[in-house]
């Protein structure tokens, strides 16, 4: 009941006419960039955290819940009109999206997307609301040590398990914890990697990495290999659903909620594998004979799962990041990046210091959610369209707010220098297949772990012990090694198993 | 000999083919149908689909007229049916205009302009309203 | 996915002894950095540790990046939705793209963002291929321009008016 109270006071904060407003803006500047053919949710996020800088915290979170929700929107718009997803997650959208398309069902498709985004995102967000405050309260007890032990284990599982190499992971990790260093030390105010650079000792900015290395980066890798064939165009009609298409699709959308949050909650979960899970789970569930082989003909079942599993860990990962700071996809590192420029530092702590900044930013997201389905639903036609806009003209203007964005900071050119330096590192990590997030999250959560790390040998007086003092870390680090080492003893067991 | 007609999907695209198809048949040349895109957007309506490619040829092979249907991307429209023509050494390029102000034109470019400038035969034009 | 161009069986990615070089060389730099910081009294960790730890594991994933290219591991290159893997890499457009973001970089504070981020639009879209460099120029002004006021009027953000300061 206290939960219900206090979500209805975030209510009461977030819903005055002008907070509204900035949903809106959030909600159509959201769509507009994510349906933009080649950017996902974490560059739409990124490249228009900038505008949110002059407003205060509530306004820019309110701001941001309409960017994230219509960001990933435009996202499956974009993959079931043209059938070529823009992040991994949306590939399984795309399958069925773009054979309704076809079809000439692209309305419904885009229809059930939506519904079952809304959906998923306000139960989601619910259950966000229900669990943050428990774990968050587990939370605050844990030690230096156990907290420095699961930002550990949140690193390896983010590094090892998503993506083909493990190496590239890793080096994409190291490649982030360096960034990080770089700056003060917190403790002794000694400058750390800065060459010497009055500049660098402020530490950089963690906007202007994400910003060079999603935005810079992807506009220099995709002008290096620019495709020059256009693609066959789908006309979208007004959205709507026959009674038919809301039958199929309500167990879809619960199913796809239910897979995907408790992924989205857990570091490395992502939304990739609920979405795939969602898609199986749908085509097993069909009768066989007629029903099933209508999948891979254009199941409206195959849209309405994935979808509902995309946006419910979406939702899902806000519990890691609200109860813990812990960023589990790169849409959260940027987020955190955005709180970071409040300076708010989510961490089990924020739930207690800052109850009503939190309580609000749920409150916005469900308000988001909603606006999304309102405002969107009848704009559809008006988004196909942008997917005429020519890529020169829409690179360049990537280019040209990834640089605004950069420079309305400080208003300092060295900060655009800097942005072209992490482009140029974006650009070289796509060009070796280094995963990004590893990175990103290598530099936000780096120099927390190394806080964590020197607050639990203080303690102990520089003794090594002082990090296996608690019953949660020892057994965090044996999860660790679980995972690290599972792999190859399972893949050991299968070939002595399959050898004669 | 052959006269090349510069074909987008729509009225202006529909005008050139018309006429172009009737001078053909009343001179006795061959057709070349020459559709095509700079390709640098996502999503460009003046790109033929591939179903509607074959509905073209269908209607063309239709009519009885000695026919070929190009269709390229990537490529500037204007350079293309120039380019298509002289390697055909067509007698005749027929493209459809539509009314443009000058800034307009300056704004937009204009790939009749370039096809009239440079193409190495006579350029027939015509507008969809006079037909 | 076939690979288009005509290459022997054992593919070495040359450059990739480049990346492993270039991370030795930080992973290094790193730890020097680290050396001449000075662990304060009654610290017994100090600002040095984990930059050591850093350092050191960046060196030992260039070896491991140096040994994998050798024995024929590729990178995976990233895909996207504009992406052509099939083509070369295209490095007249990148040099371009960055040639005109150093011009912006350098003129900013002196020209102002409402001349050279037009500047910036029209020549990103002409390295990228466009050919309507008119109209890029104008709608590149339009998007400057409203973007300077944008952060003015409704962000109360001052960005640099440059030798437009007083007309804007």
């Amino acid at each position: 009941m206290d939960t219900l109270n206090l979500l209805l006071d975030g209510f009461s904060n977030a819903l005055t006419p002008q907070n509204l407003l900035y949903a809106c803006i959030g909600v159509l500047l959201g769509t507009f960039v994510g349906v933009l053919p080649g950017i996902g949710p974490a560059m739409t996020v990124a490249l228009l955290l900038p505008i949110t800088y002059g407003l205060d915290a509530t306004q820019s979170f309110i701001m941001f819940a309409g960017i994230l929700y219509g960001g990933m929107y435009g996202g499956s718009t974009t993959s079931i009109l043209l059938n070529t997803p823009g992040e991994s997650s949306s590939v399984m959208t795309a399958i069925e999206g773009n054979k309704m398309a076809k079809a000439g069902r692209g309305a419904q498709a885009l229809a059930t997307a939506a519904i079952g985004s809304f959906i998923a995102g306000t139960i989601g967000t619910l259950l966000v609301a229900f669990f943050t405050p428990a774990i968050a309260e587990q939370a605050v007890k844990i030690g230096a040590a156990s907290y420095f032990a699961i930002m550990l284990l949140s690193v390896v599982l983010v590094t090892s398990v998503l993506g083909e190499s493990k190496l590239r992971g890793f080096i994409g990790l190291f490649i982030g914890l360096t960034i990080g260093l770089v700056g003060l030390d917190l403790s002794t105010g000694q400058p750390r990697l800065t060459a010497g650079m009055l500049e660098l000792a402020d530490g950089i900015d963690i906007v202007v990495v994400a910003v060079g290395v999603f935005a810079i980066g992807e506009a220099l890798w995709t002008a290096a290999h620019l495709r020059r064939r256009p693609i066959e165009v789908i006309p979208v009609g007004q959205p709507f659903m026959r009674r038919d298409d809301w039958r199929r699709s309500w167990g879809p959308w619960l199913r796809g909620t239910a897979i995907g949050f408790p992924f989205g909650a857990v570091p490395a979960g992502g939304a990739e594998t609920p979405t795939f899970l969602s898609y199986v789970l749908e085509r097993r569930l069909q009768k066989p004979g007629k029903d099933q082989e209508q999948f891979g003909e254009g199941a409206i079942e195959g849209v309405a799962g994935p979808e509902a599993a995309n946006n419910a860990s979406a939702a899902g990962m806000f519990v890691p990041l609200l109860a813990l700071g812990l960023p589990v996809t790169a849409t959260a590192a940027v987020i955190i990046a955005a709180m970071r420029t409040y300076g708010i530092q989510p961490g089990p702590t924020l739930m207690a210091d800052q109850p009503e900044l939190v309580w609000t930013l749920l409150a916005s997201l469900l308000i988001g959610n909603t606006l999304l389905l309102v405002i969107n639903l009848p704009l559809a036609p008006l988004w196909a369209r942008l997917l005429q806009i020519p890529r020169p003209q829409l690179y360049a203007g990537i280019l040209f707010f990834a640089s605004l964005g950069a420079y309305s900071v400080n208003q300092d050119p060295y900060d655009l220098a800097l942005l072209l330096v992490f482009g140029g590192v974006g650009f070289a990590i796509r060009r070796f297949g280094i995963p990004v997030l590893p990175l990103i999250l290598g530099v936000i959560l780096g120099p927390l772990m190394e806080q964590k790390m020197r607050e639990a040998l203080d303690l102990s007086n520089g003794d090594i012990s002082g990090l296996f003092n608690e019953p949660l870390a020892v057994f965090v680090y044996v999860l660790i090694v679980l995972v690290v080492v599972a792999p190859y003893v399972l893949g050991f067991i299968r070939s002595r198993r399959s050898a004669p | 000999m052959t006269v090349v007609i510069g074909y987008v999907p729509n009225q202006y695209g529909e005008a050139a083919l018309h006429l172009g198809l009737q001078e053909a048949a009343s001179r006795q040349l061959r057709v070349i149908v020459v559709n095509a895109s700079r390709g640098d957007a996502f999503v460009d309506k003046k790109f033929v689909t591939e179903q509607a490619l074959r509905d073209l040829d269908e209607r063309l092979t239709a009519t009885g007229v000695d026919h070929r249907v190009h269709q390229s991307a990537g490529v500037d429209v204007g350079d293309e049916i120039v380019r298509v023509a002289e390697q055909n050494h067509a007698e005749l390029v027929v493209i459809g205009i539509r009314p443009r102000s000058p800034v307009g034109k300056v704004l937009m470019g204009s790939v009749a302009q370039t096809v009239i400038m440079d193409a190495p035969c006579p350029v027939l034009t015509v507008r969809p309203d006079v037909l | 996915m076939t690979t288009p161009v005509t290459t022997p069986a054992p593919r070495v990615d040359r450059a990739q002894y480049g990346l492993a070089a270039l991370l030795a060389v930080v992973g290094v730099y790193t730890i020097v950095d680290a050396r001449g910081l000075n662990v304060g009294f009654g610290d017994p960790i100090g600002p040095r540790v984990f930059p050591y730890v850093i350092g050191a594991v960046m060196i030992l994933l260039a070896v491991l990046l140096a040994v994998a290219t050798s024995r024929g591991d590729v990178p995976e290159a990233e895909a996207g939705e504009d992406v052509d893997l099939t083509v070369r890499a295209d490095w007249l457009t990148v040099g371009k793209l960055v040639g005109v973001m150093v011009l912006n970089l350098l003129f900013i504070n002196l020209l102002g963002w409402a001349i050279t981020g037009a500047l910036l639009f029209a020549g990103c879209a002409w390295s990228l291929g466009s050919r309507t460099l008119v109209r890029d120029l104008i709608v590149g002004a339009v998007m400057s321009v409203s973007s300077w006021y944008f952060f003015w009027v409704v962000l109360d953000v001052p960005l640099s008016p440059g030798i437009l300061d007083g007309i804007l």
